[in-house]
């Protein structure tokens, strides 16, 4: 162990509540980020059941159209905040420092006071629906002037703003120590190059939260002041400007989508490579493509704005096609590692080829919509609605899942049962693509987003029908894995060290990993350490 | 006044964005159908039979040839079709020296209205969104705003909309070319009642047009 290792083992934690509230351990603040922001997916899941529900047949009164708004801006604000993001935060966490060798994160404290204020700032905005006048109800774009006091007078707007807020800053403290630990904590013999896809996409990821999120946090604070103190930034009857929120909030918004996806790149070009026994296709590519993604996502935040007639569309239209090159490469490299193979579809595999089937329709309507003229009838339809859930839950829940499959054993030390895994899957594969398929024709038909209800006209109802059917048969998919954790909990079947028989260093050390990581490490000569030591017929040698 | 699936173009300017949609949505659909199907035969031919381990696949991880290959037909694809949208969208956005009807349309919370300039000027009310009159084949000037919060002016027939932002008016022509009756309705989220901020457009000849304008000319 090096010098600097050395220094950063914690003395032994507790293993009582306490000890799990005060601890600064990366597996355990890892392990909270994980199961907070699955408990967050279950909440806002639950909202977007509801949703469908109301939406289910034409006219419906179920739902009055205030809390419908509610709903649906509870249900974005978590499934991006709360979930998508703090999830990969909770991987990386727990994966960064066994991944490179290292016995934890660079900045222990830090990290612990990360996952407080995003749990405290999760629970903000939540709590914001016992106020009177309700939660938070302009969206998760929360547009001003729609945001502002005069129209969104209730607390709950101010406590969505103060949540936000707060976890926007948690996830800035959290990309440091990713940072940081990644670059200066990596065993000897880890180098650059070396280093798991998975660590290099939360690099690319947390420098994408670096430059993206101040600009949220700013329009935040300038919103609250326009609010509270007579700010007047966003309201154009006092000299403001609504178009100056939008770029504030997509400066941030489209890196963001980035940093919902680009951990979950990480995650399939981790699990695609051990269940096809064969290293990842193209390793250096795979990372240039990273950085190449996270550098031209920092320039297309206006293509959310073509509608605007405020932007110069065609600029931000080029590079935002330009972002399919780098995509593309990745997917090809996935299907190269796969190819001539020899696969095995395991659950956590099954999520990835579903997070490739699925993945690549949300990446081809992405195409599509950053064409201005069909942006122009796309945008704030049902289309967007259709696109953004292929990305996000096709592609990035998906990943979460095959994630939650593939790293259980390690995290837990026993493994999910396959048969309920499989079971999951194909009740969230069939039920998403039953729930989001017919989007992309409503939105085409003419159905707007955010609409609490919609008129019995064309094929509205029947697609919308089909949509609500879909999101029962996801719910019951959420509910076979709550069943296999319990099932596969109560059964008690240790695993060992590297039950998938995977290739990075996470799987040298037990199953759960001891408090200070690794008592050896195997010599480092390729970016599958663990793969060289069990095949040295075939391990590279020397610089590998 | 609708009812069919997929929207029929009712302008020059939809015409051009629906052969945009063609183009994209068929390339769209052929890569999306090749990705697939590499997807999917690479997971069926080379599936493991049964629990057996057998020996190791080739470990082959590269082969720059084809990297350099499957970087650069993306990226000869996607230029291409970036011209192409690009001159798509100067032609939609053109905008004549000399309109022949120019109405000033103003979003508010949760109605429209429709001044013509040189009159009328078309209200709506809550139970009877308001109409907006359009001449066949003649260039109407569009300028948009809002009064409160942003919306944006949507027909689905149209293939366009664009967002009515306050203190942020902006101008579009539409040159209408089909007689009927068409949805319009708010698409950006507005707030309480934005599900029901619709409207209608109705498109009749010009002897009609100027009938109708002299009739409610005030
Ligand atoms: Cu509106």
């Amino acid at each position: 162990m090096s010098p600097i290792a050395e220094q950063a083992v914690a003395p032994p934690g507790r293993s009582d509540l306490l000890g799990w509230l005060t601890s600064t351990d990366h597996k355990r603040i890892g392990t909270l980020y994980v199961i907070t922001s699955l408990g967050f997916f279950l909440v806002a899941g639950a909202l977007a059941v509801v949703m469908r529900t109301q939406l289910a047949r034409p006219n419906s009164t179920l739902v009055s159209p205030h809390a419908f708004n509610q709903l649906f801006t509870l249900h974005g604000t978590a499934m991006i905040f709360l979930v998508v993001a703090p999830f990969a935060v909770g991987l990386a966490n727990f994966l960064i420092p066994l991944q490179i060798g290292a016995p934890d994160m660079a900045f222990p404290r830090l990290n612990a006071t990360s996952y407080w204020m995003f749990l405290f700032g999760g629970l903000t905005v939540f709590l914001g629906a016992l106020t009177s006048e309700g939660a938070a109800d302009s969206g998760w774009t929360a547009y001003a002037p729609l945001s502002e006091i005069k129209i969104s007078t209730g607390l709950g707007q101010d406590m969505w703003i103060v949540g936000v807020f707060l976890v926007s800053v948690a996830t800035i403290l959290t990309a440091i120590n990713f940072i940081t630990t990644t670059f200066i904590y990596r065993a000897p013999g880890m180098t650059m190059w070396r280093i798991p896809i998975f660590a290099w996409e939360m690099v690319a990821t947390s420098l994408l939260i670096f430059m993206a999120f101040p600009s949220l946090a700013a329009a935040l604070l300038l919103l609250f002041v326009d609010r509270h103190l007579g700010g007047h930034a966003f309201d154009p009857s006092y000299g403001g400007n609504a178009v100056l929120w939008q770029h504030l909030f997509w400066f941030f918004g489209h890196p963001e989508v980035y940093v919902l996806i680009l951990p979950y790149f990480g995650v399939v070009s981790e699990i695609i490579p051990v269940f096809s026994r064969k290293p990842i296709f193209g390793y250096t590519g795979l990372v240039i493509a990273a950085f190449a993604i996270a550098g031209l996502s920092m320039g297309v935040w206006a293509h959310h704005m073509f509608t605007t007639g405020a932007v110069d569309d065609p600029f931000f239209s080029f590079l935002s096609f330009m972002i399919a090159v780098p995509t593309g490469v990745k997917f090809f490299n996935w299907i190269g590692t796969m190819w001539r193979g020899s696969i095995s579809l395991a659950t956590p595999m099954l999520f990835c080829v579903g997070f490739l089937m699925n993945f690549l329709l949300g990446g081809v309507t992405g195409v599509m919509i950053a064409s201005p003229p069909i942006d122009f009838h796309a945008e704030d339809s049902y289309f967007i609605v259709a696109h953004m859930h292929y990305v996000l839950g096709g592609g990035s829940l998906f990943a979460i899942f095959a994630a939650l499959f593939f790293w259980w054993p390690k995290m837990f030390g026993v493994k999910l049962d396959e048969r309920l895994g499989k079971l999951c899957f194909w009740l969230l594969f069939v039920g998403f693509n039953v729930t989001f398929f017919p989007m992309h024709l409503l939105g085409i038909e003419g159905m707007p987003r955010r609409v609490f209800t919609y008129p019995d006209v064309g094929s509205f109802p029947l697609l919308n029908s089909l949509a609500t059917a879909g999101s029962y048969v996801m719910l019951a998919g959420v509910v076979a894995f709550a069943w296999n954790v319990v099932v596969s909990t109560r059964k008690r079947d240790p695993v060992g060290p590297d039950p998938w028989e995977a290739n990075s260093l996470e799987w040298w050390t037990s199953s759960p990993p001891p408090e200070h990581n690794f008592d050896d490490l195997p010599p480092i000569r390729s970016a599958r350490p663990v793969f060289d030591a069990h095949h040295p017929e075939i391990a590279k040698g020397g610089a590998g | 006044m609708h009812g069919q699936m997929w929207p029929s173009p009712a302008t020059a300017q939809a015409s051009v964005l629906a052969n945009d949609w063609l183009l994209f949505g068929t390339a769209g659909l052929a890569v999306a159908v090749i990705v697939w199907g590499l997807i999917l035969f690479s997971v069926f031919r080379w599936r493991r039979k049964g629990q057996t381990e057998g020996p190791l696949p080739p470990q082959f991880d590269s082969n720059n040839p084809l990297e350099i290959a499957w970087t650069a037909i993306p990226l000869l694809i996607v230029l291409a079709l970036f011209v192409y949208t690009y001159r798509a969208e100067a032609d939609v956005e053109r905008l004549a020296p000399k309109p022949d009807v120019i109405v000033d349309v103003n979003a508010y919370q949760w109605n429209w209205t429709f001044a013509y300039q040189g009159g009328p000027t078309v209200q709506g009310s809550f139970a009877d969104p308001p109409q907006l009159v359009l001449p066949l084949g003649e260039t109407v000037r569009i300028v948009l705003t809002s009064s409160d919060v942003d919306h944006a002016f949507w027909v689905p027939d149209f293939l366009f909309k664009r967002d009515a932002i306050p203190g942020h008016p902006t101008s579009f022509d539409l040159n209408p070319s089909k007689l009927g009756t068409y949805l319009g309705r708010c698409a950006e989220f507005c707030g309480f009642d934005h599900a029901l901020m619709d409207f209608s457009v109705r498109v009749v000849s010009s002897s009609d047009f100027n009938r109708w304008r002299s009739a409610h000319h005030t």
